[in-house]
């Protein structure tokens, strides 16, 4: 026993000796909710945990900015002869983290990996690389690139981090995956993974664009999964930043040394109803459950009030959006809806299961609409899976009613075709809409905005009044940062952007 | 001391009156008594002491304090958190009597049988049990709920099974000791059936270490049924049991702190109270009962 | 000795056969599998065959179950289907981790309970004895996510203080880690203290009555004496027993804490494993805890020879 108690104090001795660790010189240390799953590749992760470093780590030849438009990355500048050629010029001196020099082949090796089917890789589906024909390096800063067909959002597409350009050398040195590798070009390089714990990437001194170099020597992120430690985490000094829940946001309202960060998000939350049903198969059961929900209250409750209402092209869209206020089933209207109901042979009412998972929102929003629907007589049992049971659900298609929260991406190809055409992998509901079909093929084949716009919208009209979905609200997300933090700029299309961002202890 | 090890059908099952009588003149086992009573008092009464609907939303009182009209406060979504409290006691009972109740009379079962017929047969329940004992607690109830799907039934079902080992141990042993002593030989010549002796003689000396390891395990359940809510994998909302109310409170800790205080205030009232009961039980019954 | 070593040791094949069978079983019937968990939103049929293909699901399940054993019975215990890396030295690091976290608690567990226990049994019945009996019982009462919870706002909002957010392990910096583990441990230590108290209640009060004890008593020894001496060591075989047993209940069964805490144990592991359907990585995990398990209940069955030298196996 007495031993025992020697080494106990020893131990406490030591503890009170170890000087408080300090902050190393210019880090910036990022609280973030999830681990990566699975590892780094940028061709097959689409774990939104993983993609905040691989976006540190990878490039791609264009970007999008807030508006949509465009941008140069790794192509400086691109024409396009005709509708489904497109040719890229490289930025010169593009360095991977190897060393090695990035040149015309490697895109080809990008391109030509994503497409080949061993890869399994995310990307090869016509909603981004899929509909390549063939990859050519005219010289070594020049590539072209031809198109199957007509894809008019190729370009913005080819923004994904699926489309990212990589090392075909690290491919090949790590048995064909980037899993654990770092086979990029981006402002910062694979560091340390300890799961379950942090993650660290280090600045790359030779990235190829001045602008958007490393600000800081190395960027730590720390898997904090619980809400209230991160915020203890932050408040403490011990992160700089943090992924914020909308719960604490009043708690640092009067903390002068807590700022605020926040933008409009591309996603949006809502309900999914299973057409081929019934009884969502019935038209008038569908619009009495739009109209019985309250969207605000839903908005107040399970969003803490931090999301605007939606369909399923937020407004963050810019004018690919629909005006959905307008809609006349956005507006609670329980009288009608009891009409409808009762019209539809349901004047009693009827019971279903309504499925949740995943995130506090969705399932809050579960909850909330089980209330508000118990009000034209609808019993919903809310069942909150587990993740494995929800994805599940998802591929199977098999639920009454599942509450999700999308990506509507940065065309309407993604938020409409991909969710609502005819055989599409995401069309859940397997709903089908031979005008809403053609209208989709039509806006994809020609690369006239005005037009697409008029297609996309007819299309979206379509869907809003078949009532399909119950599309609530678009969340604002939140981040909380040490004042010292200066120059993060969050946006839907670059929600982990630190370029420029400094910090000044 | 050596009398006692000597299994004596008189002592080993007191009139069931005198062990209430024993239990009550102890002060923890009183404490115990009432804690547990008031609680299983608060759960049949739920629907005569809840004040609200525990599933009705209030967008007017969200995170209210505890005052006159809401005695406990309100959560985010402005339900009556007393109300969800006294509902809350129903499912935690619930979860914890099914639970250990599956445990018990799989347990009992199984370690008859293990216990009786020994050899092979022992080896093999004695393994799996091993196995299921094997695993972490938690783990093996996440497992089987990810298997079975979320409901409340399946977390009842799930932490059950990881409790059947230890009833059945219990009981084995207990086999075993009787078997091993004089009488059941004795009774044995006289011509009863084995079966049904080892039922008549086992019962009584298993009644014991069984009941106070079920007023332990029953509060494992309750807290082991918290913990999954943690995870995700707890019972089906609105319901509201303790562990899920505590689970789904922390992220308002600090802003409404009765979301937490008033359900890990009776979450750990009832796991006291079981806990005193479930000592003074066996002080009561058996003082030697090593659980 | 040797040989029921050697016979104790013969009991893990079927002990091990058996858990990853059933493993292997309810890996399958589990809704969701890991190709799901990769695609996400993205999945159509056809990514679904090639990763299929690429992860070897698309054999038979006994083929795939037997290439799996084949592998394990040589070490290997493969790859994770999610990252690729090799399984079986994730799980070794992440059980120093776990082990370490686990014999902390237990110290914490001790240092708490045994003097409470032995207070608690010479004081029987006492207002003392209620005392120490409710205060180790409210260690096991609250769910202990809560506590941690708490605990970090009231160490942030009182202190200014937080755990070291960056894992360093044991010999890179001892007081670092000492540092991250110490609040974690304490946690789970509290936990075990109470039914470490009561059996070391339970068992003192057991051995106080014997007829030794009263002769030991009744020659003049002091009480110290009588008490550590006599009474504590031959009460110390149930203790050991307990010990052991949440030793190996805590190999995994720290999760709640390691998530809190982000500490990257065993528990965690397994969890991850379990929620990506990661069959290797379950499998090995798994398997390890059993493996664990048995072992930590034979080198209890070995101790006691050495606490009482009357036990003793042929």
């Amino acid at each position: 026993m007495k031993k025992l108690f020697a080494v106990l104090l020893a131990m406490m001795m030591l503890l009170a000796l170890t000087p408080l660790s300090l902050a190393e010189e210019n880090v910036l240390r990022y609280g973030v909710d999830a681990d990566a799953a699975g590892g780094f590749d940028p061709h097959t992760i689409s774990a939104v945990a993983s993609m905040r470093m691989i976006g540190q780590m990878y490039n791609t030849l264009v970007d999008v900015d807030e508006n949509l438009n465009v941008i140069p990355e790794l192509a400086v500048s691109w024409e396009q002869p005709d509708d489904t050629t497109y040719i890229f010029h490289l930025a010169k001196g593009v360095k991977f983290h190897s060393g090695r020099t990035m040149t015309a082949q490697d895109v080809k090796y990008s391109f030509e990996r994503i497409l080949d089917p061993a890869t399994g890789a995310l990307g090869n589906s016509s909603s981004y690389a899929g509909d390549i024909d063939t990859v050519e390096a005219l010289d070594d800063e020049t590539v072209k690139i031809t198109l199957k067909n007509i894809n008019a959002p190729f370009l913005a597409n080819l923004s994904s981090s699926y489309c990212s350009i990589v090392d075909r050398d690290v491919v090949e040195k790590n048995g064909g995956s980037l899993l654990l590798a770092d086979g990029g070009t981006g402002p910062y390089t694979l560091g340390e993974w300890v799961p379950d714990n942090s993650i660290t990437v280090k600045a790359f001194p030779d990235y190829f664009d001045e602008a958007g170099k490393a600000t800081f020597d190395a960027i730590e992120f720390y898997v904090l999964t619980d809400a209230s430690a991160r915020l203890a985490a932050l408040r403490t000094g011990a992160v700089d930043l943090i992924v914020a829940d909308t719960a604490m946001l009043d708690l640092v309202e009067n903390d002068d040394s807590i700022q605020t960060i926040s933008y409009q998000s591309r996603n949006y939350t809502g309900l999914f109803l299973n057409v081929n049903r019934a009884p969502f198969d019935n038209p008038l059961v569908r619009q009495a459950i739009n109209l019985a929900l309250n969207r605000e209250e839903i908005i107040d409750f399970a969003f803490n009030g931090k999301a605007l209402v939606s369909g399923f092209v937020p407004a963050s869209l810019g004018h690919w959006a629909v005006d959905v206020t307008e809609n006349e089933y956005y507006t609670q209207n329980l009288e009608k809806a009891r009409q409808l109901m009762a019209e539809a042979g349901y004047a009693n009412g009827f019971e279903t299961e309504i499925i949740v998972g995943l995130l506090d929102s969705i399932r809050d929003t579960g909850l909330v609409v089980e209330q508000q629907l118990g009000e034209i007589g609808i019993k919903v049992n809310v069942q909150d899976v587990e993740r494995g049971q929800y994805l599940d659900a998802w591929n199977g298609h098999n639920f009454d009613i599942m509450v999700c929260q999308n990506g509507a991406g940065s065309d309407p190809s993604r938020a409409v075709a991909f969710f609502f055409k005819t055989g599409s992998s995401a069309n859940i509901q397997d709903y089908s809409n031979a005008r809403v079909d053609e209208l989709c093929e039509l806006a994809v084949a020609t690369t006239d905005t005005a037009k697409r716009e008029e297609y996309y919208k007819e299309a979206i009209n379509i869907i809003l009044n078949d009532c399909i979905v119950a599309i609530v609200a678009s969340p604002q997300e939140y981040f909380l940062a040490s004042t010292a933090l200066q120059g993060f700029a969050p946006s839907a299309s670059n929600a982990n952007n630190f370029s420029g961002v400094t910090l000044t202890r | 001391m050596k009398r006692k090890d000597r299994p004596v059908a008189g002592r080993a099952l007191p009139g069931n009156e005198s062990i209430l009588r024993q239990l009550w003149r102890d002060p923890m086992g009183r404490a115990g008594m009432i804690g547990v009573g008031l609680v299983i008092l608060m759960a049949l009464l739920a629907p005569w002491i809840a004040r609200f609907d525990v599933a009705k939303m209030n967008s007017k009182a969200k995170l209210a304090a505890p005052g006159a009209e809401f005695w406990f406060g309100t959560d985010h979504f402005g339900r009556d958190v007393f109300s969800r409290i006294v509902y809350g006691a129903r499912v935690s009972l619930e979860v914890g009597i099914v639970a250990v109740g599956i445990a018990a009379g799989f347990g009992y079962l199984l370690g008859m049988i293990a216990g009786f017929f020994e050899g092979r047969t022992e080896t093999l329940i004695m393994m799996v049990m091993d196995v299921i004992f094997a695993f972490p607690s938690i783990l093996l109830a996440l497992f089987i709920v990810s298997a079975l799907g979320t409901s409340i039934l399946n977390t009842m079902i799930a932490i059950g099974i990881v409790n059947i080992p230890v009833f059945t141990r219990t009981v084995r042993a207990s086999v075993k000791t009787v078997k091993s002593t004089d009488y059941i030989a004795n009774a044995r010549s006289i011509g009863l059936k084995k079966m049904k002796i080892l039922f008549r003689h086992v019962t009584p000396n298993v009644l014991a270490p069984f009941t106070v390891q079920a007023t332990l395990a029953l509060s494992g359940a309750i807290l082991t049924e918290a913990s999954m809510s943690f995870l995700g994998l707890g019972i089906q909302p609105p319901n509201p049991s303790w562990g899920s109310m505590l689970s789904d409170a922390r992220k308002y800790m600090e802003r409404a702190p009765w979301l937490v205080l008033f359900p890990a205030l009776f979450i750990i009232l009832t796991i006291l109270s079981f806990n005193i009961l479930g000592d003074s039980l066996r002080d009561v019954l058996d003082p030697k009962l090593k659980l | 000795m040797r040989d029921y070593i050697i016979r104790r040791l013969l009991t893990l094949i079927p002990i091990l056969i058996g858990v990853s069978i059933a493993i292997f079983v309810v890996m399958q019937l589990i809704p969701g599998d890991v190709v799901s968990g990769i695609l996400g939103i993205e999945e159509t049929p056809e990514l679904r065959a090639m990763w299929e293909a690429k992860l070897g699901l698309d054999k038979p399940l006994i083929q795939q179950y037997f290439s799996w054993i084949g592998r394990a019975v040589t070490g290997d215990f493969g790859e994770s289907f999610r990252t690729g890396a090799p399984v079986f030295p994730e799980i070794m690091n992440r059980f120093a981790i776990s082990a370490e976290l686990a014999i902390l608690a237990c110290i914490i567990a001790w240092i708490i309970a045994l003097p409470l226990g032995i207070l608690s049994s010479l004081k029987r019945n006492s207002f003392i004895d209620r005392i120490v009996r409710v205060v180790a019982l409210l260690g096991v009462s609250v769910p202990n996510f809560a506590s941690a919870t708490l605990l970090i706002l009231f160490f942030s909002k009182a202190f200014h203080y937080y755990t070291p957010v960056k894992y360093v392990g044991l010999f890179e910096n001892f007081g670092t880690n000492m540092e991250i583990m110490i609040l974690p441990a304490f946690i789970l230590g509290s936990v075990m203290a109470g039914s470490v108290m009561r059996m070391t209640r339970s068992s003192m009060l057991e051995v106080l009555r014997q007829d030794y004890i009263k002769a030991v008593r009744a020659k003049g020894s002091p009480e110290r004496v009588t008490i550590f001496r006599h009474a504590f060591r031959n009460s110390s075989i149930p203790i050991v027993t307990l010990i052991g047993m949440q030793i190996g209940a805590l190999m995994g069964g720290t999760v709640v804490i390691e998530q809190i805490f982000s500490i990257p144990g065993l528990g965690q592991f397994t969890l991850t494993g379990i929620s990506q359907r990661d069959f290797p990585v379950v499998q090995g995990c798994v398997l390890f805890i059993a493996f664990l398990y048995v072992m930590v209940n034979l080198l209890v069955d070995i101790l006691y020879t050495f606490i009482d030298p009357r036990i003793s196996y042929s």
